[in-house]
C-alpha cells in the first residue's frame, strides 16, 4: 500500500529547504500561526568587489543583467582597523541612530543583514523606509544581505531561545561567514569586518567568538571627526526609564461625565473655553477663561488629553507649583514624531522618549530660574463640551507608507498631516494609498479613543495633485469652509429676469421710482483698485450757495434687488461675504448683480442709496440726509489714475476739481480721526503679479499707498458712522453695528516688555490716543522700517473687530477701538458683505422708504445673522492671506531671494524672521544655521539668542538681518513651504 | 513578520529565496490510493493537494446543477456522445491560515471546478467513451498560491494513472511580476510560480499547457496589469509549464518502473521506450 507520507528525506534539495515558523496575532485577538517556506542557497553574493568567487554565481535578472557590486575594494579605516572594514549594524544600531548613518562624512560600506532589515521594519516603518533609501544611494554603499535565505548563514530558532537572541546569533554568524568568506579571496589587506550594537550581552558573545565587534559610541570614537559625531549618539542609559506601560491600558486619561463637569464649572472648580494649540509648539495649548486674565495655559499631550484646536473643553486648573512659563522653544509634530508607526498602536508609550526630552528641557529651564512673577497657571483637558471637528485637508504622511501597499489594494494605516498646522496627525485606514499619496485630500475625523496616540479619521475625497493650482486653491477654501459651489437655481430664478439688459426704467411714474431722487445731473465718479468690476461706492462733491460743500457718497442699491427671505437672500446670508483669492472671487451674490446690475459702472444709470452731508469748508458736519436714488457715475477712476489726474494741474474741468475738493476734506478728516486716537495699525500687505495668459504668478509688488485711497476710505468710514447713528436712532435694541473691543492690557504687556528693553521705549495703553501716540513714538532713527514693525506687532495684539445687534451690548461698549469712534457699523459694500445688506434694509426702514421687515428686527435672527458673518469674514481674510502665501511660495519657486528681515520672535532653538518685501514669515532653527546644531544660549530677559560652535551669532528682537528666501519641499512629509536661510545680522 | 514582496529588487531574492525564473519544490506521487481507478497527491511548495478519478463509468444519478460538469456533449451531458469530466473540490478548512468553512456553493470553488474541468476534458478522448462520465475530485489540504496551477497538475496525473487515454499532460502553473500595477515599473522581472504572498501583493496569471507544445489550455489572469508588462509574465509562465511537464513525466515513469520492477504489470509492448532497467 502506498502511503501519502512525505518524502522530505529522499528529497536530494531538503537541505536547501527550510521553513520558518511564525506565530502573530490579529487585531481582534486571534492567534495565527504562519508557516512560510525559506529555499536556502549558496549563490548570495557577499558584494564585495574584493570577491573573486561570488562575482561568478551573481544573480541575473530577467533581462540578464548581472547586479553590481556596492562594497568597494579598499573601504575606509580606523584608528582600530587600519586596514579597512566594513560595518554591520544590528537592529538597535539603526534604531537609535539612524541619523549618524545619514552622515556624509562617514559610515560607508555597511552590510545591511536581512534580518536587521526585518526587525526595522516592524518596530518603525520611516525608519525602514529611510534605510532603504541609503540602500538606493550610490556613494553611500549601503549593501543589503539576505542572510537567512544563505545556506551557510541561516540559523534555526533553538528551544527555549527567544527571537532576540536568535537574530543576534543570526547577526554574529553573518559577520563570521563575512571575515571568513573574504579570507578566502587572495586580497593583500582583507577587511575586517566589524558589528556595531550597543547590547552588552551581545557584544561579550562577539568577543567569545572572537567577531569583531563594538558599541556606537566606541565606533564613533575611532572615526577622525568622531567628536562631532559622538553628539549624537542617544544615551543608551535612557532605555531603562521608559515607564512601563501595560499594553491594552488605555493612554489617555478618561473624561469627566457630563453632570461632574457641570457640576465642577458651575462651582467654580473647572473652566470652560475654547482649547487653541500655540502655532510654533503643538504640545502647548491655551484656553482663555473669564476668571483668569491671563489664559490657561496646557501642557503635554495627556494634559491636552485629545482636544482639538478649537473644540470647547472643560479644564481643571493645576496646584500653583506647576504654574509654567509659556514655552520658549519650538517644538514641531513632523520632527518629534516622525518615527512613529501608524500600525503599531499596541506597543506605543502614551508620552513618547523625544517628546518627554522636549519637555524636561523646558521644565529645567523654568526650575533654574526663580521667575515667579512670569509663570502662568496650567490647567488639563478633564473633558470636552462639544467637539468642533470639520473636514480636514491635508496630505499622507509618504514615510508611514509601507512600501507593499503602495502596491496592493491591502487595507493599510497611514498617517496624514493637515494643513492647518495646530491639528494633530490623523490615522486613517485606507485601501487605496497607492493612489493617494502625493494628493491633496479631504480628511474627517471620526474619533480619539483613549487607547489610541492619534485620532483616527476616514478619507472623504482627493481635489487632486499636491501644488496644482485647483488642488491647492479647493484646499484653501475647504479648509476656511468657503461656500464654493455654483449658485443653485433657486437662487438665480430670485434674478430680474431682462438679464444683463436690465435699466433703471426711463418712465419716472414706474414703481422703481417710488421715493427715489434724481441726482442723475451730479459729477459723481467712482475710485477703485485696477480691475475692480464690483463697484460698490462712488462719490461726488459740490459747492454750495452759502459757502459749504455737498458731499455725496452712493451706495449700490443691492436691497432693491435681494429681497428679505428669498432663496437668493438666504444664500448671501450664508456665504456672508465675497472672498478675494489671488487668481479666484468666490462672490456673495450672482454675477449678475454683483458686476452688472448693483454695480455702479459708468455711463449707465443705477439705483443707488446715497449718504448726503453739508460740509463746511473745515469737514465740520452741518447736516446729514439719507436717501434712495439714481445716478449716472462719470467715470470711474483706478487709485493711479484718480492720483495723477488730481496731481495734474492742467487738468481743471468740474470733475477733477470735485475730486480735489473730496481731497482736502479727506485730510482734515483724518486730522480729527487721529486727533480722537485713532489707530494706524499695519500688517504686511503684498500683491502677487500674474502672468496675464497662464496666470502663474511672476512676481511680488508690496502695496503702495496713495492719497486717493485714503480719500476714499474716509468718506466710506464718515458714511458708515453717519448711517450707525441714524439705524441706532431708530432701532435701539436691533441695529446691526460693529464694535472693536478695547484689547486687554495684558495682551500688550509681552510687547512693551520688548520695546522697553531692546529699545528703550513706552508703549502706553491706557487708551487708543495713548496707544496711537506712544505708537508714533516707536522709530529708530537708522531703520524706518522699524515703525511699521511694531506696528505689525501691536496690531497683533489687538481684539478682532465684530458685527453685534444693539441690544446685546450696553452703549458704552459699542464702541470701535481702533478707528477712535463711539459708533460704527457696514454700510459701504453691499455688494461683498451681507452685514451691509442688512444696515441698508435697516436704513431703508429708518427713513421710512419701506416698511420694516421682520427679519430686521428679530433680535434673535440678527444675532444669528452677526455670528455667522463674524465667523465667515474672519475665514474670508485668513483663505485671501493663504492664497497670498501660496502664491508668493509659487512665486519664489527656483528662485532665490535674498532679502533683509526682521526678527520678530526668539525661541530657545529658533526664531522668527519676516520679510516685509513679500509679507511673508519663517522659522529660522537653530539646526537650519549650521550642521551640526550650533549651540545656543538662550536670555529671555534681554530676548537675546547666542549661538556657539559650528557658528557664532548673536541675534536679538527686532534685529535687522539678511536672509535668503528659498521656496522649498520637505521630502519626507511632501511639505512644501518658504524656507529662509540666514545670511549675516547687521 | 518577515519582509513583502518589494524588497525583490534589493538583491533580486523573492520572499522565499527563490530567484525570479525558479519553481518552488513540486513533489508528487501516483496511485496512493490503491482503491481508486486513478489517484496521485502533489505539492508545490506548501500548496498540497490529493486527487482521486473515478471513471469512465456510467453516469450515476444527476446531481443538482453539477457545477464542474463540462463534457464535449452538449446539453444533455451524460446521454451525450462524449464521456463528461465532473470536477468536485473540497478546501479543507485547515487548509489556510484562517480556519474557515467553504460551503459547497462557493463560487469560488465553482469557478476553479469549471476551469478544472475544462482544461481537462481538452486533453481527455472524451469522445471514446460515450454516455458516461469521469470523475474527478480534488482536496485541497494546504494552501500556498498557486491552487489552481496544483489542481490541474495532480487531476492530470490522476487521470494517467486512472488510464484515460488522453492527447497529452495538460500542466499548469503560474506567473507574476515583481512590481504592482501602480508602481507602473516597465522594469519589472516576472516571476515563476507564486506563493500566498506574491500571490496577495503582486499581479499574476495561471497557465497551462498541452504537453511540449507551447499550446494554452488555461489562461487565468485576474489581476491589473499593463498590457506590456504581459507578454513577459507568459512566455516565462509556459515556459514553467514545461518544467513542471517534465517533472510529471518524470514522476508517472518512476511508479512505472518500480511497477514492472515489482511485477504489477508486465512490461508490454507500449512500455519499450521507456528506460525500465
Amino acid at each position: 500500500m502506498a502511503s501519502l507520507k512525505r518524502s522530505l528525506d529522499s528529497d536530494p534539495f531538503s537541505a536547501n529547504i527550510s521553513s520558518k515558523v511564525y506565530v502573530r496575532s490579529t487585531k481582534s485577538g486571534k492567534v495565527q500561526k504562519i508557516v512560510r517556506e525559506v529555499y536556502l542557497r549558496q549563490d548570495i553574493p557577499c558584494s564585495s568587489r574584493l570577491c573573486q568567487t561570488c562575482i561568478k554565481t551573481a544573480p541575473r535578472d530577467a533581462a540578464g543583467r548581472p547586479t553590481t557590486f556596492v562594497l568597494s575594494e579598499a573601504p575606509a579605516g580606523t584608528s582600530v582597523f587600519p586596514q579597512g572594514h566594513y560595518l554591520v549594524p544590528d537592529t538597535n544600531a539603526f534604531l537609535t541612530a539612524m541619523d549618524l548613518f545619514e552622515q556624509s562624512a562617514a559610515f560607508y560600506d555597511v552590510i545591511v543583514l536581512q534580518v536587521v532589515l526585518e526587525e526595522v521594519r516592524n518596530r518603525s516603518l520611516p525608519l525602514y523606509n529611510r534605510l532603504i533609501g541609503l540602500t538606493k544611494s550610490e556613494d553611500k554603499r549601503f549593501y543589503v544581505f539576505f542572510n537567512e535565505f544563505r545556506l551557510e548563514t541561516h540559523v534555526a530558532r533553538q528551544e527555549g531561545e527567544s527571537v532576540n537572541d536568535r537574530n543576534d546569533r543570526a547577526v554574529r554568524k553573518a559577520v563570521a561567514w563575512y571575515g571568513q568568506h573574504l579570507a578566502r579571496t587572495k586580497a593583500k589587506t582583507v577587511p575586517a569586518v566589524v558589528m556595531l550594537s550597543n547590547d552588552r550581552d551581545n557584544l561579550r558573545k562577539a568577543k567569545q567568538e572572537g567577531i569583531s565587534a563594538c558599541s556606537l559610541a566606541e565606533y564613533v570614537k575611532q572615526l577622525r571627526d568622531g567628536d562631532r559625531l559622538l553628539d549624537m549618539i542617544p544615551e543608551s542609559g535612557d532605555q531603562g526609564i521608559v515607564k512601563e506601560k501595560r499594553p491594552g491600558e488605555p493612554l489617555y486619561p478618561e473624561y469627566f461625565t457630563m453632570s461632574k463637569m457641570m457640576t465642577g464649572v458651575k462651582n467654580g472648580l473647572l473652566h470652560q473655553g475654547i482649547f487653541n494649540v500655540s502655532p510654533y509648539n503643538y504640545l502647548e495649548g491655551s484656553i482663555r477663561v473669564p476668571a483668569f486674565p491671563k489664559p490657561l495655559l496646557i501642557l503635554g499631550r495627556e494634559n491636552i488629553n485629545r482636544a482639538i484646536d478649537g473644540d470647547l473643553v472643560v479644564v481643571e486648573v493645576l496646584p500653583k507649583d506647576q504654574w509654567k512659563e509659556p514655552s520658549t522653544q519650538v517644538i514641531e509634530e513632523d520632527t518629534i514624531t516622525k518615527n512613529e508607526n501608524p500600525d503599531a498602536e499596541e506597543t506605543a508609550d502614551l508620552v513618547s522618549e523625544k517628546e518627554r526630552k522636549a519637555l524636561q528641557e523646558e521644565v529645567k529651564r523654568t526650575h533654574n530660574k526663580t521667575t515667579e512673577g512670569h509663570a502662568q497657571p496650567t490647567a488639563k483637558v478633564v473633558g470636552v463640551v462639544k467637539r468642533n471637528w470639520r473636514q480636514y485637508v491635508g496630505h499622507i504622511d509618504q514615510s508611514s507608507v509601507s512600501q507593499s501597499t503602495q502596491q496592493g489594494r491591502k487595507q493599510d494605516t497611514v498617517f496624514v498631516i493637515p494643513m492647518d498646522k495646530k491639528i494633530p496627525k490623523i490615522r486613517l485606514r485606507t485601501r487605496q494609498v497607492a493612489e493617494l499619496v502625493g494628493k491633496r485630500i479631504l480628511v474627517a475625523i471620526d474619533a480619539w479613543d483613549r487607547g489610541s496616540r492619534h485620532p483616527i479619521g476616514h478619507f472623504v475625497r482627493c481635489l487632486g495633485e499636491l501644488e496644482t493650482k485647483a488642488a491647492e486653491t479647493e484646499a484653501l477654501l475647504l479648509e476656511y469652509d468657503v461656500q464654493y459651489r455654483p449658485f443653485p437655481k433657486t437662487v438665480l430664478d430670485c434674478l430680474p429676469k431682462e438679464g444683463h439688459d436690465w435699466r433703471v426704467p426711463e418712465n419716472m411714474d414706474d414703481p422703481g421710482w417710488r421715493d427715489r431722487e434724481d441726482l442723475r445731473g451730479l459729477l459723481i465718479c467712482s475710485i477703485d483698485p485696477i480691475g475692480c468690476q464690483d463697484i460698490d461706492d462712488a462719490l461726488h462733491s459740490r459747492p454750495l450757495p452759502n459757502g459749504n460743500i455737498e458731499v455725496g457718497v452712493h451706495i449700490a442699491d443691492v436691497s432693491h434687488f435681494v429681497k428679505p427671505n428669498n432663496a437668493m437672500d438666504t444664500e448671501a446670508s450664508i456665504r456672508g461675504t465675497t472672498v478675494y483669492m489671488v487668481d479666484k472671487r468666490i462672490d456673495m451674490l450672482p454675477m449678475l448683480l454683483g458686476t452688472d446690475l448693483c454695480s455702479l459702472k459708468p455711463y449707465v444709470e443705477r439705483y443707488a442709496f446715497s449718504v448726503l452731508w453739508e460740509m463746511t469748508t473745515d469737514a465740520d458736519i452741518v447736516n446729514v440726509r439719507f436717501t434712495k436714488s439714481v445716478i449716472k457715475s462719470r467715470e470711474a477712476f483706478s487709485y493711479e489714475q484718480a492720483q495723477l489726474r488730481v496731481d495734474d494741474q492742467s487738468q481743471q474741468d468740474e470733475l477733477t476739481k470735485s475730486i480735489r475738493t473730496l481731497l482736502a476734506l479727506s485730510r482734515k478728516l483724518k486730522q480729527k480721526r487721529l486727533d480722537a486716537g485713532a489707530l494706524s495699525l499695519s500688517s504686511p500687505e503684498v500683491k502677487v503679479q500674474m502672468e496675464s495668459e497662464t496666470s502663474d504668478p511672476i512676481d511680488v509688488k508690496t502695496k503702495e499707498l496713495l492719497d486717493t485711497m485714503s480719500l476714499v476710505e474716509e468718506f466710506m468710514l464718515l458714511a458708515n458712522v453717519s448711517v450707525a447713528r441714524k439705524i441706532y436712532e431708530a432701532f435701539p435694541q436691533t441695529a446691526i453695528l460693529r464694535r472693536h473691543g478695547a484689547p486687554p492690557k495684558t495682551n500688550f504687556d509681552e510687547l512693551a516688555n520688548q520695546l522697553r528693553v531692546k529699545r528703550g521705549l513706552n508703549l502706553s495703553v491706557e487708551s487708543s490716543r495713548a496707544l496711537a501716540d506712544s505708537l508714533d513714538a516707536c522709530v529708530d532713527p537708522k531703520e524706518p522700517f522699524f515703525n511699521t514693525l511694531a506696528r505689525i506687532m501691536a496690531t497683533r495684539c489687538m481684539m478682532a473687530a465684530e458685527y453685534f445687534c444693539s441690544g446685546t451690548q450696553a452703549y458704552p461698549e459699542f464702541r470701535h477701538y481702533g478707528l477712535a469712534s463711539e459708533i460704527y457699523t457696514h454700510f459701504t459694500s453691499p455688494i461683498r458683505r451681507y452685514a451691509d445688506l442688512v444696515a441698508h434694509r435697516q436704513l431703508a426702514a429708518a427713513i421710512g422708504y419701506e416698511a420694516v421687515h421682520p427679519s430686521v428686527r428679530s433680535r434673535g435672527k440678527l444675532e444669528a445673522v452677526c455670528k455667522n458673518i463674524n465667523v465667515r469674514h474672519r475665514n474670508a481674510q485668513l483663505a485671501g492671506r493663504a492664497s497670498i502665501a501660496y502664491y508668493v511660495g509659487q512665486a519664489l519657486r527656483g528662485k532665490a531671494a535674498e532679502e533683509d528681515g526682521f526678527v520678530l520672535k526668539i525661541f530657545s532653538n529658533g526664531f522668527v524672521v519676516l520679510v516685509p518685501r513679500f509679507g511673508i514669515e519663517a522659522l529660522i532653527r537653530l539646526r537650519d544655521l549650521g550642521d551640526p546644531e550650533p549651540a545656543a544660549e538662550y536670555d529671555a530677559e534681554t530676548y537675546t539668542l547666542k549661538t556657539s560652535g559650528s557658528r557664532e551669532l548673536t541675534v536679538e528682537l527686532f534685529q535687522k538681518v539678511r536672509v535668503k528666501v528659498t521656496d522649498q519641499k520637505d521630502e519626507a512629509t511632501g511639505k512644501r513651504g518658504v524656507k529662509m536661510e540666514l545670511l549675516s545680522v547687521y | 513578520m518577515p519582509l513583502d514582496t518589494s524588497t525583490y529588487n534589493l538583491a533580486l531574492l523573492r520572499v522565499d529565496g527563490r530567484r525570479w525564473n525558479e519553481l518552488r519544490r513540486v513533489h508528487a506521487q501516483i496511485r496512493t490510493q490503491a482503491a481508486a481507478d486513478g489517484s496521485s497527491y502533489l505539492e508545490m511548495g506548501h500548496t498540497k493537494v490529493m486527487c482521486v478519478v473515478t471513471g469512465p463509468s456510467e453516469p450515476g444519478p444527476r446531481r443538482g446543477t453539477g457545477g464542474g460538469g463540462a463534457g464535449g456533449g452538449g446539453a444533455a451531458a451524460g446521454a451525450g456522445a462524449k464521456a463528461e469530466v465532473v470536477v468536485s473540490i473540497v478546501i479543507a478548512g485547515f487548509s489556510s491560515v484562517d480556519r474557515k468553512r467553504h460551503g459547497r456553493g462557493d463560487k469560488r470553488t465553482l469557478e476553479l471546478q469549471s476551469t478544472v474541468a475544462n482544461a481537462l476534458a481538452a486533453s481527455l478522448h472524451t469522445h471514446l467513451f460515450p454516455h458516461s462520465q469521469v470523475n474527478i475530485s480534488l482536496h485541497v489540504l494546504s494552501q500556498d498560491g498557486s491552487l489552481l496551477a496544483a489542481l490541474i497538475n495532480a487531476a492530470t496525473l490522476a487521470c494517467v494513472d486512472a488510464g484515460i487515454p488522453m492527447t497529452d499532460y495538460v500542466a499548469a502553473c503560474t506567473a507574476g511580476s515583481t512590481s504592482t500595477y501602480a508602481a507602473n515599473d516597465e522594469g519589472a522581472d516576472p516571476l515563476l510560480d507564486l506563493n500566498h504572498q506574491e500571490e496577495q501583493e503582486l499581479p499574476g496569471l495561471t497557465v497551462a499547457t498541452l504537453g511540449e507544445s507551447d499550446r494554452v489550455v488555461v489562461l487565468v489572469c485576474e489581476s491589473r496589469v499593463q498590457v506590456s508588462r504581459l507578454e513577459g509574465m507568459l512566455a516565462v509562465g509556459v515556459d514553467g509549464c514545461k518544467q513542471v511537464r517534465e517533472i510529471l513525466d518524470r514522476v508517472v515513469r518512476e511508479k512505472g518502473r518500480r511497477m514492472v520492477q515489482e511485477g504489477t504489470v508486465e512490461k508490454g509492448i507500449g512500455l519499450n521506450e521507456m528506460d525500465v532497467d
